[in-house]
């Protein structure tokens, strides 16, 4: 193992995504970040359902010596494969390019360079001056929600140009879609995240057109990340308010129900409001009770999550390394 | 240092620049009456305005004074949490950093805690707040956790408290914990007691809650009586439920039976719908028992863990 490496490439490459030419595309990088001065590895990561991809990247290992080649047994999402390829990264930072050259190779070197400062997380931002109108609208759409939900506000989460240090994965668990929204979890977290204007390249700006099964994906998404970001600690307080507001609406027909049975002498057994009634506290009573399973789990794995990130101590008495303290 | 730390004075801040210096004044002519080596322990939970500025320059004079400061605004859960980790003492005193406790109290809180109770609560008798927006929906709150969890604590909100070391690293702290740890500590066992401590009205600033608080400390603090109460028979816990609500299902068949013997003709729609409502709410209830066992079992947090606290002295 080479222990001088400083920064670590992931590039994940599947054949279920759009990928460009391997060879072309492995020299277009390698030249771009030769030139940000930094020892540096390259990491593969592709899937058993690429067998034309791994076969070039072992050609292509043949004369390169910084080069890993990470193969998962299936495509499992890009958070997991993502995730692999760090399991394999030494360096102290990393950085993860797409298949296909969404910007401007020239930039990347900026991007490098922005982590030697304080900065913990750096995102490209395209300028899509190039996009359609279709997908620009879209774009904005897409950023103005997030930004209306979580109150932090980016403007290209679709960018897999993205370079951060080691503690941001390590302290951050990802899976399934939530690469999108790395930025948005490490800002909540307390790292530093910031936007690096790039140069868009007439490859990406391609008319893209999605099915509706992709914006039904992406408003999952929403909600998870939402949830994530909002209630994980305290899922009670979520699951409780429409929990209780359900229980007592039903119980109060179901009073009114019972005042009108005994004072003015409706039969009660063939009147299916009653029903109604009795649905509500029953799925006011599901809630809560999810609720306070969600508590349950909660507080029984507290000490598992990591909290807060101190930035300085001043007149410490100990010589522990206070930047990212676990809470065992 | 070689000289053991008795005491660390927890302070999370967060935008209150113009208490800093006076808190800190305040505290060290408090401490110096009493005979204990000290230190304090200021969080800047990430303000915005110069409170890290002004600290750091005080600690630069004064070896004693510890200043952690955190990333971003983490809430004051998480600010007593980093301070906690950084304290030294074998005792721990907490206080808001706004200066409405009074650094006086400290010396009868550690004596209780000298005197073998784990924690000792400050108990604001004569608060200097607000009544509508402050003091009524806290006295509400305090009387409906006291209902709930059977614990007497008065006063759960007030921020001055003194713990032994030990049982102040096993509570699990996120969220809003702080709020809750008398009662955390409680259920689990320890000895605790109240004395009653001065309070001031703010000078700098202004208070940082609302009155959606209640809402929160009460649901919160359903949720952990009732972690803990099932913590050693979840499955127990939710089958009374699933009981209470299979003998409801039950009821209603007998009751629908004796309505089809004795009236033949009354329509059975609506009891059949609510037996089957109630008997599915019962399954229900059993299989989150089931889940919840599960989440007792791979959690790393277990009761005994909270339970146990090494003593020592007498």
């Amino acid at each position: 193992m080479n222990s001088k490496v400083d920064l670590s490439v992931i590039i994940i490459i599947s054949e279920t995504q759009k990928y460009d030419d391997i060879y072309s595309l492995h020299q277009i990088y390698k030249d771009s970040i030769d030139s940000a001065g930094m020892p540096y590895e390259m990491i593969y990561v592709t899937d058993g359902e690429s067998a034309n991809v791994l076969q070039d990247l072992l050609s292509l290992s043949k004369s390169e010596d910084n080069m890993k080649i990470v193969k998962l047994g299936k495509w499992f999402g890009f958070a997991t494969a993502l995730n692999a390829g760090f399991e394999n990264a030494n360096g102290k930072y990393i950085l993860s390019l797409p298949s296909y050259q969404q910007i401007n190779s020239i930039d990347i070197p900026n991007i490098i360079n922005s982590l030697r400062t304080d900065v913990d997380m750096v995102i490209a931002r395209r300028v899509r001056s190039l996009d359609t109108g279709i997908n620009q609208f879209q774009t904005k759409i897409f950023h103005r929600m997030v930004k209306k939900l979580t109150g932090v506000e980016f403007n290209d989460l679709g960018c897999k140009v993205r370079a951060f240090k080691r503690e941001v994965l390590e302290t951050i668990y990802i899976y399934g879609d939530q690469f999108r929204f790395l930025p948005l979890l490490a800002q909540n977290h307390g790292f530093t995240v910031s936007e690096v204007i790039v140069t868009q390249l007439k490859s990406d700006s391609e008319k893209r057109v999605y099915s509706l099964g992709h914006y039904l994906q992406r408003f999952v998404d929403f909600i998870s990340i939402f949830f994530l970001l909002r209630f994980t600690k305290k899922p009670l307080r979520f699951f409780g308010f429409p929990g209780l507001v359900l229980f007592i609406s039903g119980a109060l027909l179901g009073l009114y129900l019972i005042f009108e049975r005994i004072a003015l002498d409706v039969p009660l057994a063939s009147r299916p409001i009653l029903l109604a009634s009795l649905f509500l506290i029953v799925f006011g009573v599901q809630l809560f009770a999810i609720g306070l399973v969600a508590e349950i789990i909660i507080f029984t794995h507290s000490k598992e999550s990591k909290d807060y990130i101190i930035e300085k101590v001043i007149n410490s008495k100990s010589e522990v390394d206070h930047q990212s303290i676990e809470i065992d | 240092m070689n000289k053991e730390i008795d005491v660390s004075v927890v302070v999370p801040v967060y935008n209150e620049q113009d208490s800093v210096e006076p808190l800190y004044r305040a505290i060290v002519s408090a401490m110096n009456e009493l005979d204990y080596n000290y230190e304090i322990v200021l969080v800047d939970d990430g303000s915005k305005d110069e409170t890290f500025k002004r600290a750091e320059d005080l600690a630069k004079l004064d070896p004693r004074l510890v200043v952690v400061k955190l990333k971003k605004n983490y809430g004051q859960t998480t600010g007593l949490h980093a301070g906690f980790h950084t304290a030294k003492g074998r005792m721990i005193i907490t206080m808001d950093g706004d200066l409405q406790n009074d650094p006086t109290d400290i010396g009868p809180m550690l004596e209780g805690i000298e005197r073998g109770n784990d924690i000792v609560l400050g108990w604001r008798h004569d608060r200097k707040d607000f009544f509508i927006s402050r003091k009524l929906p806290s006295k509400i709150a305090n009387w409906i956790i006291r209902k709930l969890t059977g614990i007497p604590v008065k006063d759960n909100g007030c921020a001055i408290r003194a713990y032994r070391g030990e049982v102040v690293q096993k509570i699990p702290m996120y969220s809003e914990m702080h709020r809750l740890m008398p009662v955390i500590t409680a259920l689990s066992g320890a000895k605790f007691t109240q004395v009653k401590v001065k309070h001031h009205p703010r000078v700098f600033g202004h208070s940082k809650y609302g009155l959606s608080r209640i809402y929160k400390v009460i649901i919160d603090m359903f949720a952990l009586k009732v972690t803990f109460a099932f913590f050693n028979m979840p499955l127990y816990g939710f089958g009374l439920f699933a009981a209470f609500f299979g003998l409801i299902s039950l009821m209603l068949m007998m009751f629908g039976l004796v309505q089809y013997v004795l009236y033949p003709d009354l329509s059975l729609v609506t009891i059949m719908g609510a037996i089957m409502l109630f008997g599915s709410l019962s399954a229900f209830m059993a299989f989150l028992g089931v889940i919840s066992e599960l989440a007792y079992k791979t959690g790393s947090i277990k009761i005994e863990k909270l339970l146990k606290y090494k003593r020592f002295g007498k």
